[in-house]
């Protein structure tokens, strides 16, 4: 009897663990890192904190909050305002929305945001002294600098999940409910909106007189005066923001195919397959592309892949984890944050030697 | 391999009752229901094996020969054991029968777990693998995102309701009491005071429910639609062979019936 007691216990306790194993508790699971930059410092949101990584050699410099707290989760990536403020708001259970010291990572509000009925993935627009933040919940809040809210969050429905963009006149943002939000600045309230039929997980990009959106397989711009159209098509979905420099639209997609089209002339330029699926947005810095590739087809290991304008492999480096997250520059150093790797940031030149990794110490 | 074999057919199936409910809302805890409803389909005739043995197993528990043998090899438990194979074998029993739908429902219950968890997306990691889950002939563009509301619930987070200012875990105590019935229904009545299986089930009729609740305030609320589905669509089938015990809801109704049988 004692016996079968035991197993019988053992087996509920296996059953319990293996459930519990399945996530966190219910609502958050885990994801991957967000990046920013400025000339001193690298900031990583990488779950329970953000971390400030001195540019020079890639130590510490400041982490927040100093003690992990299960109900605050940081995915977004941070912004840094032209006033000294560095944003982020939490997708845990706790929705707090926050501004830092980028120098000390001491909090700069009297209080923090907590207006949000749910996380913060996206990070938050800032233009005209008013800070447009994105929430899970599909509202946009308003704030002031200081975290105050001035007006009525305007609803865009579904889980927002992209930062917002804006071309001085229009803000536009996407919605994983398959929609593209105009919304007048001068006004505050959603001029056009356009359902696109698909989910978009990413920022528009924006261009003259609209915005061109990735989603599903499709690059469709969403044109300021109420109208919208197919630009081109990719083999498959297309996940991370697209990228104008100049005339010339750069995207990827989950196959791994890297685009360059010619918005001129309506005509791809090139398309290559440098490496594995990609998921982030593309980099374009100097002269080069930046491609960060989730996988290698054969180590399966996060690469780092450096492109030429006209699509010819510079450089390949394996950088280990997945790289889920867009790189970014500063000075002359690439970064990238790779989700489940050994470090949580590393800096590489525009020749692809590394020149710091970081691991946060615990 | 559990991927494959576990996650990516359940969270299709699941999506694909969704797309065929129209996606809209509340229609994917409806989706859960059938998605429930088709599992206990499949594992019916598993299930009645279960009834059977456990009835059968009961009855032997009740075996005048098998009691006389107890009593004559109280002391050695190595020729009880020998005896009690002969039985089994002479009445056609197999002793782990009853074991293996409730081993089947723990598979089910992770994989279903992980299947609502990824197919609701709360994170972007979440949508790029639900992405990569989605078999090439659904409806990706349609079904993604999933509406998690149904009813007054989320279906990605734990289920509680606002009375009187507090948080009160409606579903969890649902669940909770839906398990105690459940297993209280399929306990066979015993007249043999040294009957281990009897104390076996009285054990799994206070652990079951106990559990069972603790993972409906844990977890997503859309594993409890699936437990209190289940647990209905069970009590139903067992109350459908006739066999079930419904005195043993009542306090002392174990007692009272093994008296009366006495």
């Amino acid at each position: 009897m004692k016996t079968k007691r035991l197993i019988l216990i053992s087996l509920l306790a296996i059953g319990a663990m293996l459930l519990s194993a399945c996530s966190g508790g219910g609502t958050v699971s885990n994801n991957w890192h967000g990046l920013a930059a400025d000339a001193e410092h690298a900031y990583v949101s990488a779950g329970s904190f953000v971390y400030a990584v001195d540019m020079k050699n890639g130590s510490e410099v400041w982490r927040y909050p100093t003690k992990a707290d299960n109900d605050i989760l940081y995915f977004a990536n941070p912004v840094l305002t032209s006033d000294g403020q560095l944003l982020i708001g939490s997708a845990g259970k706790n929705h707090d929305f926050i501004s830092l010291d980028p120098a000390t990572g001491k909090e700069k509000w009297a209080s923090a945001f907590t207006g949000a009925k749910s996380g913060w993935v996206a990070s938050p627009l800032i233009i005209s002294g008013k800070i447009y933040a994105p929430n899970t919940d599909g509202f946009l809040y308003i704030l002031d600098m200081s975290g105050k809210q001035i007006a009525d969050p305007i609803e865009i429905g579904g889980a927002l999940w992209s930062a917002p963009v804006t071309d001085g006149e229009f803000i536009y943002l996407s919605s994983l409910d398959h929609r593209v939000s105009v919304i007048s600045l001068t006004e505050d309230v959603v001029s056009y909106t356009f359902d696109l039929g698909g989910a978009i997980p990413s920022s528009p990009a924006i261009g003259a007189h609209g915005a061109y959106v990735g989603y599903a397989s499709t690059i469709e711009f969403v044109k300021s005066n109420n109208d919208h159209e197919v630009v081109t098509r990719a083999e498959n979905r297309i996940w991370g923001s697209p990228v104008l420099d100049g005339e010339t639209l750069y995207f990827a997609d989950l196959d791994g195919n890297v685009y360059s089209f010619d918005l001129a002339s309506g005509r791809q330029n090139w398309s290559v397959k440098p490496n594995g699926s990609v998921v982030a947005s593309l980099l374009v810095a100097g002269d080069q592309l930046y491609v960060a590739s989730e996988a290698d087809p054969s180590s399966e290991l996060g690469t780092l892949v450096a492109l030429d304008r006209e699509g010819k492999t510079i450089w390949t480096k394996e950088v280990g984890g997945k790289l889920y997250t867009t790189p970014a520059a500063s000075g002359d150093l690439i970064l990238v944050a790779p989700y489940q790797a050994e470090f949580t940031l590393a800096a590489y030149d525009a020749e692809g030697k590394q020149a710091w990794t970081f691991t946060p110490a615990k | 391999m559990w991927e494959q074999l576990i996650i990516q057919p359940m969270t299709n199936l699941l999506l694909f009752i969704y797309d065929v409910l129209g996606h809209g809302p509340h229609m994917f805890g409806l989706a859960i229901i059938l998605f429930t409803i088709v599992v206990r389909l499949i594992t019916w005739p598993l299930n009645s094996s279960q009834v059977k043995s456990s009835q059968a197993m009961q009855e032997f528990q009740n075996d005048k020969e098998w009691q006389d043998i107890q009593k004559k090899h109280a002391k050695d438990k190595e020729k009880l054991a020998q005896e009690q194979m002969r039985l089994y074998k002479e009445r056609g029993i197999n002793p782990f029968a009853s074991c293996l739908p409730t081993l089947i429902q723990f598979p089910i219950i992770i994989g279903l777990y992980q299947s609502i968890i990824r197919a609701l997306s709360v994170m972007p990691l979440d949508m790029l693998k639900l992405a990569r889950t989605i078999y090439p002939f659904q409806n990706v563009e349609g079904i993604i995102p999933l509406n998690s509301k149904f009813l007054w619930m989320n279906l990605g987070s734990p289920e509680s309701v606002q009375i009187l200012g507090f948080a009160v875990p409606t579903l969890a105590v649902i669940v909770a009491l839906t398990t105690y019935v459940q297993s209280k229904l399929t306990m066979p009545t015993s007249t043999n005071p040294t009957d281990q299986s009897a104390q076996m089930s009285s054990m799994m009729s206070i652990y079951m429910p106990l559990m069972l609740g603790w993972f409906a305030l844990t977890f997503a609320s859309g594993i409890s639609i699936y437990f209190i589905t289940s647990n209905l669509l069970g009590i139903i089938q067992y109350a459908a062979t006739g066999r079930a015990n419904w005195s043993n809801l009542l306090p002392g109704g174990n007692k009272k019936t093994v008296a009366k049988k006495k």
